[in-house]
């Protein structure tokens, strides 16, 4: 199989999020087709789709999950062919993402880090209860272009204002684009503590990112 | 029931597992196996159904899942697992009625029955965040509702000029400060033996809990402590601790949760589901006598669209036919405070919860979200709803909801921002000013039209 007939059903694999059908495909074809195409023009319109689904209210988060479970499975495969060929998929920008200190609520952190995997950046997740420090530590290692920090409760959002006063303690305010969310965040909130971007919803957020890495760039 | 500690052993050597095996492999499959299963199904024309076989058919998913997935400790990274003859027996043990507070404004708190003639328990107040400087004269205004049963306090997210955060010691201080101003309020009203059963709001972590416990503070174990798990099914070991302290002082202990549409528990049908297995989670692991229920919908944000109405109204007549016990529900509006549609949105909510067979709170405005967002007003229109709509049934209901939703799901995305308590009340009287009043008579005047009854 291959051509549109591949591409179709790479598609329809990581939309069903089925991993075990996505893989499969993958090692049947991975000898004989382009890997690159395989991601842009298989795997990456099925991650479109689903992401467009979610931000509709057709898909949830299980759907989202399963489809990004998939994606990963099947890269395992991907890469090191794509690394073979001096290929790689093109990414918008580096995200440090997490839930910070104190608070334990990981869903709309995961529901974020999964739409901007699906919006083309690379994401690197730290989990929840995660100090500044933290955030920074990790964002210095993979050389991190945005820092994202969800806070659920009022007691809570002020460590995202933390993350902001240990980077300009350190210096390194302009090396970061902060963009902060959750629950009782505002926009007043966002702009009180200076961070750069906010999104009501997590399909905000991805956009508000895709701008920030875009000004980022042409800067 | 089996014991406190032995909910303690099971999380100390149940199943081990990592948080992300057990939401992909445990928790969203066991949603779907029991959704397909009792054949669970939303329909939108029919936001809050007159069925009690699906009510029934949502509890048995509702077993069927919390005896499949537990609960998750994140702290063991294990599974606190239940058989379904364990989980039946601790609903045939679980108290059916709570009392709280002390001498006259004592009450006694009943479950009720789907399309039952008997007064909804009337909870008013808001635990979202207020500035210091009006919190005393909120709780103040919220104690001199007489219709009101027990009431929610606000939440300070300051000590003095410091943040309130959270597990820092400023936080314990804006507790304690919290609890003092509330009881001082309820005195002002001339209520003071009124609960406060959302304890505490302050605070997120058992520390705080505990400290501001202490009677000196004007705490009692007659009023209401909430102890949290976070979405969907995990507790970690700081609520396990708020369990010890809480059961071993004799403390009404109140299950609280908030299911997410959209969340792990996928849609509407699965999130109803799941919001009966925290019931059992809470019965169980909480060791709650009465129980709070806030699912949400992830976007967008609010609990009043056609998805939540079903998800609420199901759940809620699966806990009241089947459970019986002290079930209560809070809803959020996508709208902000002193508008129309505010009003139409909670009308719409209270009108599912109150049908369905369980107690009302008053729906906060404004997705709970900002400073100073809940008015004394909204407490009214609760009391007031409850009073007048005693012995509606969820045929009516559901005929009312529908035109209501015509009025304000065109504008749930972009909901009108409202005015805040400063901006439309006079803060020595806590009056609503008279443009607010106007458009209070103008609303009330137009749910009447519908069929919703003010008493």
């Amino acid at each position: 199989m291959k051509g549109q007939e591949l591409f179709g059903k790479l598609k329809q694999a990581v939309v069903e999020g089925d991993s075990e059908q996505l893989v499969d495909l993958v090692k049947g074809a991975i000898d004989t087709a382009d890997p690159l195409a395989m991601v842009e023009k298989g795997m990456m319109p099925g991650m479109t789709e689903i992401g467009n689904r979610f931000s509709e209210g057709e898909a949830f988060l299980p759907e989202l999950l399963m489809a990004a479970e998939a994606w990963q499975e099947a890269m395992k495969l991907i890469k090191p062919k794509l690394l073979a060929a001096g290929a790689s998929v093109e990414k918008r920008g580096t995200v440090v993402i997490g839930t910070v200190q104190t608070d334990i609520h990981e869903i709309g952190k995961n529901i974020l880090a999964n739409l901007l995997t699906i919006g083309g950046f690379d994401v690197h997740d730290i989990g929840y209860d995660a100090p500044a420090s933290k955030f920074l530590a990790r964002a210095e290692e993979v050389g991190a272009d945005i820092i994202a920090a969800s806070a659920i409760m009022s007691t809570t959002v002020p460590y995202q204002k933390d993350i902001i006063e240990l980077l300009k303690s350190r210096g390194l305010r302009d090396r970061y684009i902060v963009m902060v969310g959750g629950g009782v965040v505002t926009q007043e909130w966002a702009d009180q503590i200076g961070a750069d971007g906010y999104g009501e919803l997590a399909s905000d957020a991805v956009e508000i990112a895709k701008q920030l890495m875009a000004k980022k760039k042409g800067a | 029931m089996i014991s406190f500690l032995e909910v303690l052993e099971r999380a100390t050597t149940g199943p081990m597992m990592s948080v992300k095996e057990y939401d992909l492999k445990v928790f969203i499959p066991a949603v779907r196996e029991v959704v397909k299963k009792y054949r669970i199904q939303f329909d939108p024309e029919n936001p809050c159904p007159a069925d009690n076989d699906l009510a029934d058919r949502v509890y048995q998913a509702g077993l069927e899942l919390y005896s499949k997935v537990g609960t998750y400790c994140t702290d063991t990274e294990r599974v606190i697992q239940f058989t379904k003859q364990e989980i039946e027996q601790a609903v045939y043990e679980c108290p059916k009625a709570v009392y709280f507070g002390e001498g006259p404004d004592r009450v006694e708190w009943h479950g009720r029955k789907p399309d039952d003639n008997i007064l909804p328990h009337c909870h008013v107040g808001s635990g979202t965040n207020t500035t210091e400087d009006v919190a005393l004269k909120m709780v103040e205004a919220y104690g001199r509702i007489t219709r009101a049963k027990t009431l929610s306090i606000p939440s300070l997210t300051t000590a003095g000029t410091l943040h309130a955060s959270a597990g820092s010691p400023m936080e314990i201080l804006a507790a304690i400060n919290m609890m003092r101003i509330a009881r001082d309020g309820l005195r002002r009203a001339g209520r003071p033996g009124m609960a406060i059963i959302d304890l505490h709001p302050s605070c997120s972590s058992g520390i705080g809990t505990i400290a501001s416990s202490n009677p000196e503070f004007g705490a009692r174990k007659s009023d209401g402590w909430i102890v949290a798990p976070h979405a969907e099914l995990k507790i970690t070991f700081d609520s396990l601790n708020q369990v010890a302290y809480l059961s071993s002082w004799g403390a009404n202990i109140g299950q609280e949760a908030g299911p997410m549409l959209g969340g792990y528990a996928g849609g509407a049908e699965g999130a109803a589901v799941v919001t009966l297995a925290y019931a059992f989670h809470g019965i169980l692991v909480a060791r709650a006598t009465y129980h709070l229920t806030y699912p949400i919908q992830m976007m967008p944000v609010c609990s009043t669209t056609p998805g939540m109405i079903f998800l609420i109204s199901t759940s809620s007549q699966a806990f009241a036919r089947n459970i019986g016990a002290p079930y209560y529900a809070l809803g959020y509006a996508a709208a902000g405070p002193a508008t129309k549609q505010y009003f139409y949105e909670a009308a719409a909510y209270l009108l599912a919860i109150q049908s369905s067979g369980i107690g009302i709170e008053d729906v906060h405005p404004n997705k709970g979200v900002g400073t100073n967002q809940a008015l004394p007003i909204d407490s009214e229109f609760t009391c007031e709803f409850g009073h007048g709509n005693t012995g509606i049934t969820r045929k009516e209901a559901n005929s009312i909801i529908k035109k209501l939703m015509g009025k304000y799901m065109p504008h749930i995305k972009k909901p009108p921002k409202g005015r805040n308590l400063y901006e439309c009340y006079d803060l020595e009287t806590m009056k609503p000013d008279d443009e607010l009043k106007r458009l209070y008579d103008e609303v009330i005047k137009e749910l009447k039209g519908y069929g919703v009854n003010f008493k």
